[in-house]
């Protein structure tokens, strides 16, 4: 039963003794009796430790933190990662600590000192039923149909307030999991163990993820000498490097070469084997850095930031006023925009015809060349419609201010979209840079015109579905991989009440690294203030230009799909034009066919771009995390996040060549296979008849898939959202960051009436609880917020007093009845004020858009269903049960045999 | 019985030709997955030579069905319908966004066509022997008769 110790990894890296580790004392103790033992550190890495057990007993003198740490292991909440490290002290990364620990006496395995999963101790004696509570979660479902009685609605596990934003403490000298988050931190070490996790093995990635200011990433210089790597397989000098013979070589940690280490960068090694200077090197004891790139990095100078503003200006944009406040928005960003002062900027506008801007600096008014001739357009004065800001900024204002004026009585109702991109990338070719395309109505002239489709409820369920969802025209996948080619980044702003093909356009923006903002039925009172923001928040972010990505993982691991916004220039380098710290992309990873030996797997992501100010730069994440050889842990340390992160992206991915239907499908399959497998785990040794149990890390799995399966991108069929209203949804989803994905999918909702009333009788409240999102929970007597991150919805019951709708909302609009215009604008008293301070701390959550605040009142036809009880995941809807149900139906097919 | 030759002789041209843009577009998808070179140019210079081989393929199906050859054109019958389909769908050029993870699909449809192309190339030199020899004997026999 017991394997050999040398099979067993040691487990220090589950239940890791306390941060009072001897390096970090500054006087450490006297090394324990195996150090005698102690080889060249470059062996122990690439060799599984002696089984040190039979030259040392183990019970002969156990390390003082061993045993509690057994216990620990078995009792405590399960730690789904260790204890952090101190902030300067890497832990393992090479250093002594980590090689001292291999040496301590490995416990008997047979103990369950492992994770904590294998029996209890012998000896401590559990109560009854209470080893069980530590191992997984449960919960009791009666397996009859419709006779759940004895499980409580309440008892159903779900995400915890806030939960969304936290993110576990990163372990050891490992990025921060905002950047890199793997779905399970424990790689399996066969394919066999794979193939039984059933979940993506896989990791989200979020490269320029916005950390907190005490958290930035560190620059480091290398200056002329280069940066130090891997010679065979490039890896960027890391934490987890192991520096041997006195600092004159030092082993990769991903591909585990000997490699010289340049003779300026040699530094003297501790007693420990540990390089004295890595404290002041962050290179070698943080997870993340970013490396100032020298000229052999370079195929051209750096770029500067340029921005190209495509402005649709058709009757459809004017008259919603999207021209004007467009054209504000960015006249108010010029002061923003990064990189002055070698920012560039132009502008083209487009209806039936073009229109070239030319903002030569010389000029006071800007001179616009109309052309007519849409069918091979050519560029008039090529070299003055992209100019410097700071050179030409009169004229880019003056052009700013007349605009919208220009066309305010334009009837012109058709759109040369596909033309004007063709003149726009001519104007770009030479540099590159973000190009942003304001779309107001289906592009209708030239090349890339689009036709209505998805209008017929009977494509749907046939194979003609998924076609709905990607582009008809092969010019938007030949014009994106263009732009991708002249490293032009697309953003994608459509506006159109009507149907506008999102699906194609936004192939512009899927290849480019781009992303696709949808308002549908855009109004200039309601939908300003959000187009205001994104639009500023998209011109102002840090952005990355001229992007190249590049994951590398250790020995036996391999990347196998990517997911995301990007194209791919060869099999593992992503290209992205232009990148922000809003876009998030996820890979799976595959075993190759070598058992994986070692007891660590390592990952690094490597971003190679231009900074706005004009430096080369690479932004490195490196993590490491151990191989496992049980089933049990890579459950115990799945990541919840990570996991429906992945998951979500190949669900939008299936539902671009199948049918929703398939799509929904696909991860539900993927679901139960994992708790069947959990479960088949520990059904011998307990009795689990009507039970369903799951991992304590993964206790969200259903709710969250549930979710996913009522989301805007895979909900239900034809009637329940608008082909452009999915495309748009499932565009945003595969560039999510995990903390606004979760937002999305499960969104809070909170009491209002109570909220506010309670804080003005003078009990502060400082976060309102939250609810459960069923449908149930709505009192008609008072006031519900849901935030999604994307907007505010406030819902007003039937009968909640009026007075408190005129002081939050204004006197006029509590007797109203038509809320669809209502803008939310703080009013003159303390409930108001009370109210939008709480937007505001929500809204200051979630930074990346702009969370508008729309009203409805209980009982408005359409309005209602659509806004707040599609959000209620646990209720009934779109084809899909309520959330107990679901758990019966769940349960029932994890006890179907397959 | 020399236009069945001349016939036997275009077919061994086409098939020959159609062989090599596989081949050729076999070795453009073996470069892009080594990183040789980019997935714009692999996919325009396989794009290049899509039609033309469907256009072969339909005019040997053509002349086959013709000069009633109906063997031939049964051979021929299935991959002229996957093509057309192909066409028909506008699925039959290379995706430059998506060409790399459909690498594999890609390269499986040209080795069983290479397979394909060169089996139908093993019976075409068989019937240009056979049909060859049958001029040579028969102007042979004539030459003899003259005699």
């Amino acid at each position: 039963m017991a394997p050999p110790a040398a099979d067993f990894p040691p487990p220090q890296f589950f239940a890791r003794p306390p941060l009072s580790n001897p390096p970090l004392d500054p006087t450490p103790p006297p090394p324990p009796p195996q150090q005698l033992y102690s080889r060249p550190p470059s062996s122990m890495l690439s060799t599984p430790p002696p089984p040190i057990p039979s030259k040392a007993p183990p019970f002969a003198s156990p390390p003082p933190f061993a045993a509690p740490h057994q216990f620990q292991g078995l009792q405590g909440p399960p730690p789904s990662h260790p204890p952090p490290p101190p902030p300067q002290a890497p832990y393992f990364g090479g250093s002594p600590a980590y090689q001292q620990q291999q040496q301590q006496p490995l416990p008997p395995p047979s103990q369950g000192y492992f994770a904590g999963i294998a029996p209890p101790l012998p000896g401590v004696a559990a109560p009854p039923g209470h080893d069980i509570a530590d191992e997984f979660e449960s919960l009791s479902i009666s397996s009859a149909p419709g006779t759940a009685a004895d499980v409580k609605v309440e008892a159903l596990p779900r995400p915890p307030p806030d939960s969304c934003d936290t993110f576990a403490q990163p372990a050891w000298s490992n990025c921060h999991p905002r950047y890199f988050e793997l779905t399970t931190n424990a790689i399996p070490a066969s394919h066999s163990l794979a193939a039984r996790w059933h979940l993506p093995l896989g990791a989200v990635i979020h490269p320029l993820a916005e950390a907190p200011p005490e958290e930035q990433v560190p620059v480091v210089d290398f200056g002329t000498s280069g940066i130090v790597r891997c010679r065979r397989c490039r890896t960027y000098i890391n934490p987890y490097d192991k520096f041997t013979d006195g600092g004159k070589y030092f082993r990769c940690a991903i591909c585990n070469l000997l490699n010289d280490v340049p003779m300026d960068y040699v530094c003297a090694l501790d007693e420990q084997g540990k390089r004295r200077d890595a404290m002041d090197r962050p290179e070698l004891s943080q997870g993340s850095v970013d490396f100032v790139a020298p000229m052999e990095y370079m195929v051209r100078p750096p770029m500067p930031p340029v921005y190209f503003f495509l402005i649709d200006v058709s009757v459809a944009a004017v008259r919603s006023g999207i021209l004007q406040i467009a054209a504000d928005t960015i006249k108010s960003c010029l002061d923003k925009l990064p990189g002055y002062p070698r920012t560039q900027i132009g502008f083209l506008t487009f209806d039936s015809t073009l229109h070239f801007y030319s903002l030569k600096s010389s000029l006071t008014q800007p001179q616009m060349v109309v052309l007519a001739q849409v069918d091979d357009p050519f560029l008039p004065m090529p070299d003055d419609l992209l100019v410097n800001l700071s050179e030409s900024r009169l004229v880019v204002e003056a052009l700013l201010d007349s605009l919208p004026s220009i066309f305010a009585n334009n009837e012109n109702v058709e759109s040369a979209l596909g033309p004007a991109l063709e003149a726009t990338t001519s104007i770009m070719s030479e540099i590159g840079g973000k190009l942003l395309i304001f779309q107001s109505t289906l592009p209708s002239l030239g090349v890339g015109r689009l036709k209505l489709r998805g209008q017929e409820a009977h494509v749907y369920q046939t194979d003609r579905e998924p076609a709905l969802r990607v582009a008809e025209d092969s010019f938007y996948k030949q014009m994106a991989a263009k732009c991708s080619k002249l490293q032009i980044g697309v953003n994608v702003y459509a506006f159109s009440e009507k149907y506008t093909d999102v699906a194609s356009l936004g192939t512009l923006a899927k290849y480019t690294g781009g992303q696709v903002c949808y308002y549908p039925g855009f109004h200039a009172a309601v939908d300003g203030e959000k187009l205001t923001y994104d639009l500023s928040r998209d011109l102002t972010r840090e952005t990355a230009w001229e992007a190249v990505m590049r994951i590398r993982c250790g020995k036996g691991i391999k990347y196998s799909v990517f997911h995301g916004h990007f194209m791919l220039r060869s099999s593992d380098l992503l290209a992205l034009p232009a990148v922000d710290c809003d876009k998030a992309f996820s890979v799976q990873f595959a075993l190759e066919d070598t058992l994986l030996t070692s007891q660590l797997a390592y990952f690094q992501v490597a971003l190679l771009y231009t900074s706005s100010s004009g430096e080369r730069r690479i932004r490195v994440h490196t993590a490491a995390v151990p191989i496992v050889q049980e089933l049990s842990v890579m459950y115990k340390e799945a990541n919840i996040g990570a996991v429906v992160g992945v998951l979500s992206r190949l669900a939008v991915e299936k539902s671009l060549n199948d049918k929703l239907e398939n799509a929904r499908q696909y991860v539900h399959v993927k679901m139960v296979n994992a708790l069947r497998e959990y479960k088949n785990m520990y059904a011998v040794k307990h009795s689990l008849i009507g039970r369903i149990i799951f991992p304590e890390s993964l206790k969200l799995l259903p709710l969250y898939v549930l979710a996913l399966s009522k989301s805007l991108p895979l909900r239900g069929g034809f009637m329940d959202a608008t082909p452009d209203e999915r495309s748009a949804a499932g565009y945003q989803m595969m560039t999510m960051s995990r903390p606004s994905l979760l937002k999305l999918l499960y969104p809070a909702l909170i009491r209002l009436d109570e909220y506010l009333l309670q804080g003005s009788r003078g009990g502060g409240v400082d976060s309102p609880p939250q609810l459960p999102l069923t449908a149930e929970v709505l009192d008609p007597r008072g006031a519900f917020v849901t935030s999604d991150g994307q907007r505010f919805v406030l819902w007003l019951g039937n009968v909640l007093q009026p007075e408190f709708v005129a002081a939050i909302l204004g006197p006029q609009v509590a007797h109203s009845s038509d809320l669809r215009k209502v803008p939310v604008v703080e009013q003159d008293n303390d409930l108001s004020k009370r109210f939008h301070a709480l937007l505001a701390k929500l809204r200051k959550q979630n930074r990346w858009c702009h969370q508008q605040c729309v009203v409805v009142r209980q009982g408005e036809s359409g309005r209602e269903l659509q806004l707040v009880h599609s959000n209620m995941v646990e209720d009934r809807g779109a084809g899909f049960p309520s959330y107990m149900e679901w758990m019966v139906q769940i349960h029932r097919q994890v006890q179907q045999k397959i | 019985m020399a236009w069945d030759l001349a016939l036997w002789i275009l077919s061994f041209l086409a098939v020959a030709a159609a062989l090599g843009i596989i081949v050729y577009q076999l070795l453009c998808l073996s470069d892009l997955e080594f990183d040789f070179i980019n997935p714009f140019d692999s996919s325009s210079r396989i794009n290049r030579f899509v039609l033309p081989e469907f256009a072969i393929q339909g005019v040997l199906s053509a002349i086959y069905l013709i000069f009633g050859y109906w063997l031939m054109f049964l051979l021929n019958a299935p991959l002229l319908y996957y093509n057309i389909r192909l066409y028909m769908s506008k699925r039959h050029l290379v995706d430059v966004t998506e060409i790399f993870n459909q690498l594999e699909p890609e390269k499986k449809i040209r080795f069983y066509k290479l397979g394909f192309y060169l089996s139908l190339l093993c019976i075409v030199i068989y019937r240009l022997v056979v049909s060859s020899m049958e001029v040579i004997l028969e102007s042979g026999i004539a030459s003899m008769a003259e005699i």
